[in-house]
C-alpha cells in the first residue's frame, strides 16, 4: 500500500507546487506519516525489569521492547534503533516544531534535543495525554494492583489497607485513586523518588505495600523471588499505548493493525509468558481467572 | 478505487491522448497532407494545419482530463455519501446493541423472580431479542463493508505488509490457536475456539474479527441462558442473584467485555480508517486532477493564441474572432472545473470531518453509555467485585466526557460544572498545571463549526448527561445506606427521579431523555453535515455532465470557424 501512496505523494507534490492549493493540507499530513519511514527510533523504559529495561550487557530488553519491534517488523522496517527513557521525559520525546501546544523537546545530557518516533514504555492513554499525543493500542491493559510482603497475611483486598503505609512513585497518584475513591485511610510515603526505591523499602518493611501497574509490581517480583505477593485485586484500567508524533492518524492505523495481528498470530501471548513466566499473572488475570489473551478495545486514532 | 496510472495516464494531454476521438476525417486529412507536406513543409497551410491540429487535440486532453476527474469527483463523493459513510456508521450499532443486550441481563438478574416486576422482566426480555436482531444486522453490514474493502485493496495490501510479517503470521497461528483453545476448554467452550481457528487462515483483522464475534456471540448467549435458568430456579429475590447464576453471568460479560465489545468496537474503528484512507485517496486523486485540468487548460489556451498570433501575422488580419471567444471559454472551462473540483473536495472534508466523525463519535458515547447502565447492575448484583465495577463505570464515564477527577464525588461535580458552563469552557480547575477543558465523545464541541442548532442540541444532550449522572449517585448513596429495594427502583426506573431540572421527562427515565437528546443531535450531524455536503459536493459536479461535453464541442467548433475561411484561401 504504502508503495502507492509513495507515488502519490511525489505526484501530489506535484500537485502542490504547479497549483499551490492551499487545501492540501490531508496529502501533507500523509507525507509526513511514519508509515513512509525507512527508519524508527522506538523510546522504551530503561528501568522497568521486565517491561523496559537494561540487560545484563547492556542492551534494552523486555515485553515493552519484543512489542515494539514486532509493531517496526510488521510495519515493514527493519532500521530502529531504541532509546531508554523515564516516565516524565515520555512526551517530550515525540514533540514536534510545529504550530499547537506541543511540548518542548527534552534534552540529553549533551544539550541535543531527544527525539523518538515512537513511545512504547508502559504509556498510559489518559485523555488529557491524547490532546498532545497520538495513541495506538492499547497493546495491553494493566490493572492497578497492590503489592504486598509474601508473609503478609492479611491483605487480598484495597479496603485492608486501611491504616497502612503504602509507597508511591514521587508524583504518582496511583495510591490516591484507589484510596480516596473507595474512601480508606491510610498513610502514604509518597516522597520516594521511585518504585525500585519503594519496592526496597518494602523488602526491608518500612512500608506495608506499595500500589501501581500490576506489570509494574510482577517485573520487580522477578527480582526478589518469593519474597512478594501480588494482592490481585485489579482496580483502574491502564491502559499502554503506542505513542505516536501527535497528528500522524495513518501509523496510528498501522500501528493498530500490527495489534490485532500480534493477538491474532499468538505473538502476544507468547511474549507476555516469556517475560513474565513465574510471576502468576501470565496464568491468571486479575480477577483469578485463567489469563486470556484477546485483543484489547482500541482507542481509537482519530 | 483502482491504481491510478491507467486513467491519469488517459488523462495526460501531453502524450497519453490518441487523436482517435477527433474524427477520423482529420486523420486522414494529415495523412494526406503529410506527403505533401514532405514535398513543401514550411508552407503557411501547412503550418496552419498543424497548429490547428494541436489546438484540438489540446480541447481534446482538457475534455478528457475533466471528464476523467470529474468522475472520480463524483466517485468520490457517492463512495463517501451512499457507501462507505453509511457503513460505517452501522458498525457503531454493534457495539451498542452488544453493550445492550448485556445490559439487559444484568437488569433480569437484578430483578430476579419477583411477581411485581414481572412488566419490567418482559420488557428487558424483548428488549434482549431486539439487540440480538439488531447485532446481527450489525454484524452483515460489517461484513458488507469488510468484503468491499478486501476485494479492492487485498492485492496491495498483501504486498505492502511484506514477507517480514508473512512468516511469523503463519508459524504463530497454529501454536496461537493451540493453546487458546486449551484456555477455552475450562469454560467449555473447546468447539467455538476451534471453529475460529479453522476460519483462520489468511483474511483481514476485519474478517477475523467478524468471525470472532459472530463465534463467540454463541458462547455468550449459552452463559447468559445459564445464568437466568439457574436464577430463575433458584428463586432469586430481586437484589440477590443465586451465586451460581452470578458466577455463569461473570464468565459471560467477560466474554462480552474481553471478546465481543473489544472486537466489535476495533471493527468501527477500521471502517473509519477505510473510510479515511478512500476519502484522502480521493481527495489526493482531485488534487491531481486540478492540475490535469489546470495544465491540459494552459496548454490549449497557448496553442489557441499561438494559432491567433501566427493567423494575425501571415494574413495581416487584426484578430480572429471565433479563436478568441475559443481562447476565453477555454479559460471558463479549465477555471471552472479546476473550482468544481476544489469545492468537491472541500465538501467531502465537511461532510467526514464534520459529519461522519462527529456522527460515530457520538454514536460510541451512546454505545458506552449503555454498558454504564449494565455496570449500575453489575455493581448491585455483584457485591463482591462492586468497588471495581463502580471504578468501571467511573472508567466509562471519563470517556463520554472528561473532566479531571479521581472519584465519582468529584466526577459528578465536574458534570454539572460542564452541563451549567455550556456553551462556555467549563471553570478551570485549582491546583492544576493545566486543565485541558471537557474531553471525550462529548467534550469535543467545536464552537467555531458548530451551528446554533447543535449547540442547543448538544446542550440538551449535556443536562441529560448531568441528570444521568445525578441518578446514579442516587442510586449508589441508596446502595451505601443499605436501602437495597430503593437502589434497584431507581436502576430501573420504576420510581421516578426527584428533582429533575432540563429536559428530563420524569415519566421517561434519565437515560431515556438522554438517548433521545443523543439521537437528536447525531441526526443534526448526520443530515444537516454529512448529507447536505454530499449533497452539495454532487450539486456542484454534475451540471459538467452535460457542460463539459457541450463545452468542448462548441470549443472546437469554434476553432473549426476560425480556421476554415483561411484555409479555405488555399484551395
Amino acid at each position: 500500500m504504502w508503495f502507492r501512496h509513495r507515488r502519490a505523494r511525489s505526484v501530489s507534490a506535484l500537485a502542490v507546487a504547479v497549483l499551490s492549493v492551499t487545501s492540501a493540507c490531508s496529502a501533507d499530513r500523509e507525507e509526513e506519516s511514519l508509515i513512509h519511514a525507512d527508519s524508527l527510533v522506538i523510546a522504551v523504559k530503561e528501568d522497568q525489569p521486565r517491561l523496559g529495561d537494561r540487560g545484563e550487557d547492556g542492551e534494552l530488553e523486555g515485553y515493552d521492547v519484543d512489542v515494539a519491534r514486532y509493531i517496526a517488523d510488521y510495519m515493514g522496517i527493519e532500521d530502529v534503533e531504541f532509546i531508554g527513557t523515564t516516565s516524565a521525559r515520555r512526551d517530550g520525546l515525540l514533540a514536534r516544531p510545529g504550530p499547537g501546544g506541543s511540548p518542548t523537546p527534552e534534552t540529553d545530557p549533551t544539550g541535543t534535543p531527544e527525539r523518538a518516533d515512537m513511545v512504547v514504555a508502559t504509556y498510559s492513554i489518559t485523555p488529557e495525554r491524547k490532546t498532545r499525543v497520538t495513541f495506538a493500542g492499547p497493546y495491553h491493559v494493566a490493572k492497578q494492583d497492590i503489592l504486598v510482603r509474601a508473609d503478609d497475611d492479611e491483605v487480598f483486598e484495597a479496603r485492608d489497607l486501611e491504616g497502612r503505609t503504602i509507597c508511591q512513585g514521587e508524583g504518582s497518584y496511583s495510591t490516591s485513586r484507589i484510596t480516596a475513591g473507595l474512601g480508606i485511610d491510610v498513610r502514604e510515603e509518597s516522597k520516594i523518588e521511585s518504585y525500585s526505591r519503594c519496592i526496597e523499602l518494602l523488602a526491608e518493611g518500612e512500608v506495608d505495600a506499595v500500589s501501581t501497574d500490576n506489570l509494574i509490581l510482577a517485573g520487580f517480583m522477578t527480582e526478589y523471588p518469593g519474597e512478594f505477593r501480588l494482592v490481585n485485586n485489579p482496580f483502574t484500567d491502564e491502559k499502554y499505548g503506542v505513542g505516536l508524533p501527535y497528528g500522524d492518524v495513518a501509523a496510528c492505523e498501522r500501528v493498530n493493525e500490527a495489534i490485532s495481528t500480534m493477538y491474532r498470530d499468538g505473538t502476544a501471548e507468547e511474549l507476555f509468558e516469556k517475560w513474565f513466566e513465574g510471576t502468576g499473572i501470565e496464568e491468571f488475570d486479575e480477577n483469578g481467572e485463567e489469563r486470556t489473551y484477546n485483543v484489547p478495545q482500541f482507542e481509537g486514532c482519530e | 478505487m483502482k491504481s491510478p496510472e491507467p486513467e491519469s495516464g488517459a488523462g495526460r494531454p501531453e502524450q497519453g491522448v490518441s487523436p482517435r476521438p477527433i474524427t477520423d476525417l482529420s486523420v486522414r486529412r494529415l495523412r494526406g497532407g503529410r506527403a505533401w507536406a514532405l514535398a513543401a513543409l514550411r508552407t503557411t497551410p501547412v503550418r496552419v494545419w498543424t497548429l490547428s491540429f494541436l489546438c484540438v487535440v489540446a480541447i481534446v486532453g482538457l475534455f478528457a482530463a475533466s471528464a476523467v476527474t470529474l468522475d472520480r469527483a463524483r466517485g468520490s463523493l457517492s463512495l463517501l455519501g451512499e457507501e462507505a459513510g453509511p457503513q460505517a456508521m452501522a458498525t457503531t450499532e454493534l457495539y451498542l446493541s452488544l453493550a445492550g443486550m448485556d445490559a439487559c441481563v444484568a437488569d433480569l438478574l437484578l430483578m430476579g423472580t419477583d411477581e411485581a416486576l414481572q412488566p419490567q422482566r418482559e420488557g428487558a426480555l424483548k428488549q434482549y431479542e431486539a439487540n440480538r436482531e439488531e447485532a446481527g444486522d450489525a454484524i452483515l453490514e460489517a461484513a458488507l463493508l469488510a468484503e468491499s474493502k478486501t476485494s479492492d485493496e487485498a492485492a496491495p495490501e498483501a504486498e505492502a505488509s511484506a514477507s517480514a510479517t508473512h512468516e511469523t503470521e503463519g508459524t504463530g497461528e497454529a501454536g496461537g490457536d493451540v493453546t487458546r483453545a486449551e484456555a477455552g476448554a475450562d469454560e467449555g467452550t473447546n468447539d467455538d475456539d476451534e471453529n475460529v481457528g479453522s476460519e483462520n487462515e489468511g483474511g483481514t483483522t476485519q474478517d477475523h474479527n467478524i468471525r470472532a464475534v459472530l463465534d463467540r456471540m454463541g458462547a455468550y448467549e449459552r452463559l447468559v441462558g445459564e445464568a437466568l435458568r439457574l436464577n430463575e430456579m433458584a428463586g432469586a429475590a430481586p437484589g440477590e442473584v443465586d451465586p451460581e447464576a452470578l458466577a455463569a453471568y461473570r464468565q459471560a460479560t467477560r466474554v462480552m467485555h474481553e471478546e465481543l465489545l473489544p472486537k466489535a468496537f476495533n471493527l468501527g474503528l477500521e471502517s473509519s480508517a477505510i473510510v479515511r484512507v478512500d476519502h484522502e485517496e480521493g481527495r489526493t486523486s482531485m488534487l491531481l486532477g486540478q492540475v490535469w485540468v489546470g495544465a491540459g487548460g494552459i496548454a490549449a489556451l497557448v496553442l489557441l493564441v499561438g494559432l491567433q498570433v501566427y493567423l494575425r501575422a501571415r494574413f495581416r488580419r487584426l484578430l480572429n474572432i471565433p479563436l478568441l471567444i475559443a481562447s476565453a471559454g477555454t479559460i471558463l472551462l479549465a477555471v471552472g472545473v479546476v473550482w468544481t473540483l476544489g469545492s468537491g473536495s472541500e465538501q467531502q472534508r465537511i461532510a467526514k470531518e464534520e459529519g461522519l466523525e462527529e456522527v460515530m463519535a457520538l454514536a460510541r458515547a451512546g454505545a458506552v453509555s449503555m454498558d454504564m447502565q449494565a455496570d449500575q447492575s453489575r455493581y448491585l448484583i455483584d457485591v463482591e467485585r462492586a468497588d471495581n465495577h463502580q471504578q468501571v463505570y467511573l472508567e466509562r464515564s471519563q470517556q463520554v466526557l472528561f473532566r479531571p477527577a479521581d472519584t465519582l464525588e468529584d466526577y459528578y461535580e465536574r458534570v454539572g460544572e460542564v452541563a451549567e458552563a455550556f456553551p462556555e469552557p467549563p471553570e478551570e480547575l485549582e491546583g492544576l498545571q493545566n486543565d485541558p477543558g471537557a474531553l471525550g465523545y462529548l467534550g469535543r464541541g467545536d464552537e467555531e463549526r458548530s451551528s446554533a442548532a447543535q449547540e442547543a442540541r448538544l446542550a440538551r444532550v449535556l443536562d441529560a448527561y448531568d441528570d444521568l449522572q445525578a441518578e446514579d449517585r442516587e442510586m449508589r448513596e441508596a446502595m451505601r445506606d443499605g436501602d437495597l429495594e430503593k437502589a434497584i427502583e431507581i436502576r430501573l426506573g420504576v420510581i421516578g427521579p426527584k428533582e429533575r431540572p432540563g429536559e428530563t421527562d420524569p415519566e421517561e427515565g434519565a437515560f431515556q431523555s438522554y438517548t433521545v437528546a443523543l439521537d437528536g443531535l447525531i441526526a443534526e450531524h448526520r443530515e444537516k453535515r454529512f448529507d447536505a455536503a454530499i449533497a452539495r459536493g454532487e450539486a456542484r459536479v454534475a451540471p459538467w455532465v452535460w457542460g463539459l461535453p457541450v463545452g468542448s464541442v462548441v470549443l472546437l467548433a469554434l476553432v473549426v470557424a476560425g480556421v476554415r475561411p483561411r484555409l479555405a484561401e488555399y484551395r
